[in-house]
């Protein structure tokens, strides 16, 4: 150990440190608990403070190199109760969705603001180049510091809020669009809210509030699962297979045990087998259960072989190292088409996994949906069309990687405190794993810097929760960057065919599809992931005939699972290509064609009943199918038309322009619409409660994982109860404390979760009336109206709601106020939208630029508009990455090449397309205040959209993910472009 | 990564060698690949951040370059050619790029890097601090021995440049890049993604690069960017 010194936040302040410590691990010692993980290279940025006035990340500066310097976190800020004009700005523009990296925009603001008061964008977004964000698209942090460098010179800045903008279509028929109608100027980081005749003003609901957990989110204050110290914590790391399949035939961990500060090496040998499925979903979760803690056969590079609970990381470390393990290597299959061929290795061959469709075969699921009769229709039609495409595999990347901490409290209960998207499945599916109670089990979601799905898995909860049985002591596991990219959860790939039969008139008569998925070493979430792939590929668009094929095969990649979409980015990526194809062979205008068969207001589902966990027999007729009761998408299409310069598209000059001889301009589209929430099977609790000054306790289930939930449960609640959104104090997902939830998936939130609060406010409000006549001696309570804080009597009289709080609990008939409410919804709304985007492709090196990305969405009401956009905005950057440059490389044993941020690519602030986001208005009538989902529709239509503008660009269509050079430079070449 | 099991900072240049000179040093210059490379080994660190080697200087139609400069440094002087400072920008984000400094880019001489071709086309040379001054192609073509310890790195200034580039998005680290300059003498040009180092090419010269391939792009594509890109970049220049 050495003594550094450092100034930190303009105080003199000393460490310890070993040489090989990152100032990253000593100012996390030092409670600077704003600076965050995110990898041992700084890629990310989460961990960059000011040293000297310059943002570095800490990771990659070692403590002695920092000992003489100045460090400047952004607790430095935190001196007084207030905000920072940064941190203001920040919270203000909605800037913040997890938070994760908000000490280092803030920090890197302040010191681009010191240096340049007056910066360009293309200077902030330098700045920002180096924090990487999976969340905002950038959008609205670019924004913070305009109006954060605007405040600082003292310059009027306007409110940030959203821009209304005058609708163009009457809701049912297509706009006319002017070409020189270049539509509203805003910078991209407003709203465009698109209203509705349909949609009442409200006082909460549909209000740009600032997020319910900005300020500990800008101040860095400690909120994330990391940010606990507690006595005696032990430091887990697993050790993880090198081979993508083998079998263990021995594991020697004397040595390991043997090194001093080694408290615990759990295996397959010290571990009881309780067989599991780790995806977070509802009980009983689909089968099969083809997972235990640790096996004694591994499956994929990166399975778990063993864990150890050290007094350091670096101890845990060296254990690892010690532990040795014989393996016998098997053979071992990637694809999934190889994978189902006779001959191919088998991947589950274990006598105690039941429920394998074709265990020989490696076909875990297969199904099977019909409706009318596609053969016949497919002899019948006139024009029948057949397309193949491969999705590839990618990863959530949440900055925040996977987080446990698990103790025994006093009661000996177990404790886990950890980075879930799903809490109360991780507690139920914990019990039998450990061999506790379910009762003797508390799992608490602190903020959590991102999941997208990655999070919806109980990933590392058994290995903490084992280890602290086993030592009796706290015990912590963060996985490393490379580790959340071969032990985590990945988006499946799959290939996949439709089948189209077309009528001379191009309405279409039957549709096909085909998948076969790659569900990897484990089946979690293979079932509903390839369920929802059937479903949104075959809702979109009416026909009478439908069918849908699957087969779910394992393979011996790193683990497919959860991905923000599930399983219709795959399906509507094929989808829109296939029909884009179909209007080409037809001579159609693409978007016409779509339009003649896309499913408009009041047509059936036709296919949603009979696929998903809840299904019902897919042959079988139902007498009642689910219709479409809200749809916006005419005038979504017409304002994402004129957003991109739809007419350019025709344009042969604009295609070619003359100066840039090997460059060609193209625009695409892609129809898209998804779900909100799983029917019949998603649940939501809130419970409510009023204090003595009139505001309320809110506990809800739900688990915001930086999306916004809390806020939006919070202003639907504020609305029903007549409050501001500062009265409601939300608290969620804490298993021993707040109402159950299925958890944050399948865009569940705000349309179940949210339909849970305004109940239980409804409750709330019922009794607040009843009490409240009786002070004003009104005869009738349902006379009464709650805004504006007060209650108030149809004569105008009103008491607040601090004295009705008062006279309740204290004065007379003394009472606590409360409700609660859960709600499961049958009906399933979908959200629509009209993807556009604007490319160049490079015809010489294959390289496509994506200009700009325009989304017009039908959410129903955004509840909170900023917060939507915000969804909008960064879900369309995370679907551009899919599109175009994020892919799992391997060798040739199943070793990823590119475990790393750089060489598996994310977009960064300083290449970002333009975007624009229109929130399109509908009143859907069984939504709360009339919401549908908004969070994973953004997934759906850019990799479509870019596909067929790069067909617009160059006449070639590419069927395979992801749009990177070499691949679009040898389509090119096929095709002699 | 390393196992770094010391740390040292001298105060002088003839410290630093002296520290350089034993079992297992490594010259620690801005810190940026410390943390991805290595195999294990333990190693003691030499940090050269107190030699005062930060400083960019014009010297008549060249400019001195210190080794420690960082990446950021260079990208804010306008004393340092435009290609070099844009290469610079390029090479690494904000949070990095006032780490990453000329000297250990050199050292590193990771193929990819544009900042070194960038320098390659600026003609520069290498000091050592035992007074050698070699031609940066030659170092990259050498590598760099134990001990050895970079001070300064000099490029001529002026000349028309041009850059052209590859690459997935529009700031990913390029497949493949090439960079020329018109000198008094002659146009230079360097590519990256190429080889394993960047390399000075000429029109002729390049039917004889044999690029790695990866799943950026096979070798066959490199050979066919790297063709295109040098046209793009003549034509620009001419």
């Amino acid at each position: 150990m050495t003594t550094i010194t450092i100034e930190l936040n303009g105080e003199s302040t000393t460490a310890e440190a070993e040489p090989h410590e990152s100032l990253f691990r000593v100012l996390r010692r030092l409670g600077m608990f704003s600076v965050k993980y995110g990898s041992a290279t700084g890629e990310t940025g989460a961990a960059a403070v000011l040293l000297d006035g310059a943002l570095v990340s800490s990771e990659v500066v070692l403590a002695l190199q920092a000992d003489g310097h100045r460090v400047t976190t952004v607790e430095s800020l935190n001196t007084e109760s207030g905000l920072h004009p940064i941190q203001a700005a920040f919270a203000m523009t909605g800037a913040l969705q997890s938070g994760y990296s908000a000490g280092a925009m803030v920090l890197g603001t302040m010191a681009l603001l010191e240096r340049n008061p007056v910066p360009s964008e293309d200077d902030i977004r330098d700045m920002l180049s180096g924090i990487l964000d999976r969340e905002t698209g950038y959008v609205k942090p670019v924004e913070a510091v305009l109006r954060a460098a605007a405040v600082m010179r003292g310059d009027s800045v306007e409110p940030f809020g959203p821009l209304i903008v005058p609708t163009m279509t009457d809701g049912t028929n297509p706009a006319t669009i002017d070409p020189n109608d270049g539509g509203p100027t805003a910078s991209p980081a407003v709203p465009r809210v698109v209203p509705s005749i349909d949609v009442p003003e409200m006082a909460v609901v549909g209000k740009g509030e600032v997020k319910v957990d900005a300020l500990k989110l800008v101040k860095g204050n400690p909120a994330f699962t990391d940010d606990i110290e507690l006595r005696g914590m032990l430091y887990a790391k697993v050790l993880h297979s090198p081979h993508a399949y083998a079998r263990i035939v021995s594991i020697d961990d004397a040595a390991a045990l043997a090194l001093p500060g080694v408290h615990a090496v759990l295996h397959h040998g010290n571990t009881p087998r309780v067989k599991y499925a780790s995806g977070g979903q509802s009980w009983p979760n689909p089968h099969p259960y083809d997972q235990v803690s640790f096996d004694d056969t591994v499956r994929h590079v990166g399975d778990r072989v063993a864990a150890v609970a050290a007094e350091s990381i670096e101890l845990a470390e060296e254990a690892v190292r010690l532990i040795d393990v014989t393996y016998e290597v098997l053979p071992a299959v990637f694809d999934e088409l190889e994978a189902i061929k006779p001959g191919a290795p088998v991947i589950h061959s274990e006598a105690d996994t039941d429920e394998i469709y074709d265990r020989d075969r490696n076909i875990v699921h297969r199904f099977e949906a019909e409706r009318g009769d596609v053969e016949a229709a497919f002899v019948a039609g006139p024009n029948v069309f057949e397309g193949t495409f491969r999705v590839h595999q990618v990863q959530p990347v949440p900055i925040e990687p996977h987080i446990s901490i698990a103790w025994l409290d006093s009661d000996e209960r177990m404790i886990v405190r950890t980075a879930t998207q799903v809490p109360f499945h991780t507690r139920r599916m914990l019990a039998p794993l450990i061999g506790m109670e379910i009762k003797n089990i508390r799992v608490i979601k602190p903020r959590i810097g991102g999941g997208f799905g990655a999070k919806q898995e109980m990933l590392i909860e058994d290995i903490v929760a084992h280890l602290a049985i086993a030592t009796r002591r706290p015990v912590r596991l963060e996985l490393t960057r490379e580790e959340e990219f071969w032990a985590s959860r990945t988006r499946h790939p799959q290939t996949i065919t439709f089948r189209s039969a077309v009528d001379d008139d191009g309405t279409l008569i039957a549709q096909h599809m085909r998948v076969v998925g790659n569900t990897g070493a484990y089946g979690t979430h293979g079932y509903t992931v390839q369920a929802v792939s059937g479903l949104r590929g075959l809702t979109s668009y009416n026909a009478p005939n439908k069918r849908f094929d699957c087969d779910v095969a394992y393979t011996n990649i790193p683990i497919p699972g959860a991905y923000r979409g599930y399983g219709a980015p795959q399906a509507e990526f094929a989808l829109e290509s296939h029909m884009e194809d179909i209007a080409h062979a037809l001579g159609r205008d693409p978007l016409e064609f779509k339009r003649q068969n896309w499913v408009k207001l009041g047509d059936e589902m036709n296919m949603a009943p009979h696929i998903g966990e809840r299904a019902t027999d897919g042959t079988v007729e139902l007498d009642e199918y689910p219709r479409v009761m809200s749809s916006g998408i005419e005038e979504c299409v017409a304002q994402g038309q004129r957003s991109i310069g739809w007419h350019r598209r025709l344009d042969a000059a604009w295609r070619q322009p003359a100066d840039r001889p090997h460059i060609r301009r193209g625009l695409g589209f892609a129809f898209c619409m998804h779900g909100s929430g799983i029917p019949f099977l998603d649940m939501g609790g809130c419970s409510i409660k009023i204090n003595d000054d009139g505001s309320f306790n809110m506990l809800v289930g739900a688990t915001d994982l930086g999306t916004g939930a809390d806020t939006v449960l919070g202003q639907i609640a504020a609305e029903v109860l007549g409050v501001r959104l500062e009265d409601i104090i939300v608290y969620s997902s804490d298993t021993d404390v707040t109402p159950f939830d299925t958890g944050a998936y399948a865009s569940s939130t705000t349309y179940i979760s949210g339909t849970a609060a305004k109940m239980a406010a409804e409750v709330v409000r019922k009794r607040i009336k009843e009490r409240a006549a009786e002070m004003l001696g009104v005869e009738e309570p349902c006379t009464l109206e709650l805004h504006d804080r007060s209650i108030w009597a149809p004569d105008g009289r009103s008491v607040t709601m601090e004295e009705l709080a008062l006279h309740t609990l204290h004065w007379e008939d003394q009472e606590q106020i409360m409700g609660t409410a859960s709600f499961m919804s049958p009906d399933c709304p979908p959200p629509f939208a009209a993807q556009f985007v604007e490319i160049e492709v490079d015809t010489q090196t294959g390289q496509v630029e994506v200009i700009k990305m325009t989304m017009a969405v039908d959410c129903g009401v955004a509840i909170n508009p900023i917060t939507a956009s915000g969804q909008v905005e960064g879900g369309m950057v995370q679907a551009l990455g899919y599109a175009h440059c994020e892919e799992y490389a391997y060798d040739d044993e199943g070793r990823m090449l590119n475990d790393r941020l750089g060489p598996y690519k994310i977009y960064r602030a300083d290449e970002m397309p333009q975007t624009e986001v229109f929130l399109v208005q509908t009143l859907e009538d069984s939504g709360p205040f009339g919401a549908k989902a908004v969070a994973e529709i953004p997934k759906d239509g850019v990799a479509p959209a870019i596909r067929n503008a790069i067909i617009n660009a160059t006449g070639v269509a590419i069927n395979n993910l992801p749009f990177t050079p070499e691949r679009v430079w040898s389509a090119l070449q096929s095709a002699e472009v | 990564m390393h196992q770094l099991v010391g740390y040292h900072r001298p105060e002088s240049i003839e410290d630093a060698v002296g520290l350089l000179d034993g079992p297992n040093r490594v010259a620690l210059a801005g810190g940026t690949t410390i943390f991805h490379d290595g195999g294990g080994n333990p190693v003691e660190l030499v940090d050269l951040q107190s030699l005062g080697l930060s400083g960019i200087s014009a010297n008549g139609s060249r400019v001195e370059i210190g080794a420690t400069a960082t990446l950021q440094s260079l990208a804010d002087s306008d004393v340092i050619p435009d290609l070099i400072r844009s290469a610079a920008k390029a090479d690494q984000p904000s949070t990095l790029r006032s780490l990453a400094t000329v000297g250990g880019s050199v050292g590193a001489a990771d193929g990819d890097s544009l900042l070194v071709a960038a320098l390659l086309v600026h003609d520069a040379t290498v000091a050592f601090a035992d007074e050698r001054l070699v031609p940066l192609e030659q170092v990259l073509a050498d590598r760099l021995s134990q001990g050895d310890l970079i001070v300064s790195v000099s490029v001529a200034s002026g000349g028309p440049t041009a850059m052209a580039a590859t690459g997935r998005t529009p700031k990913d680290v390029p497949i493949v890049a090439v960079v020329g300059r018109v000198g008094p003498d002659d146009t230079r040009l360097a590519a990256c993604g190429v080889g394993p180092v960047p390399q000075l090419v000429t029109v002729g010269s390049l039917g004889q690069l044999d690029p790695p391939g990866d799943f950026r792009g096979t070798a066959a594509y490199r050979m066919h960017l790297v063709k295109v890109l040098t046209a793009r970049v003549l034509g620009e220049l001419s």
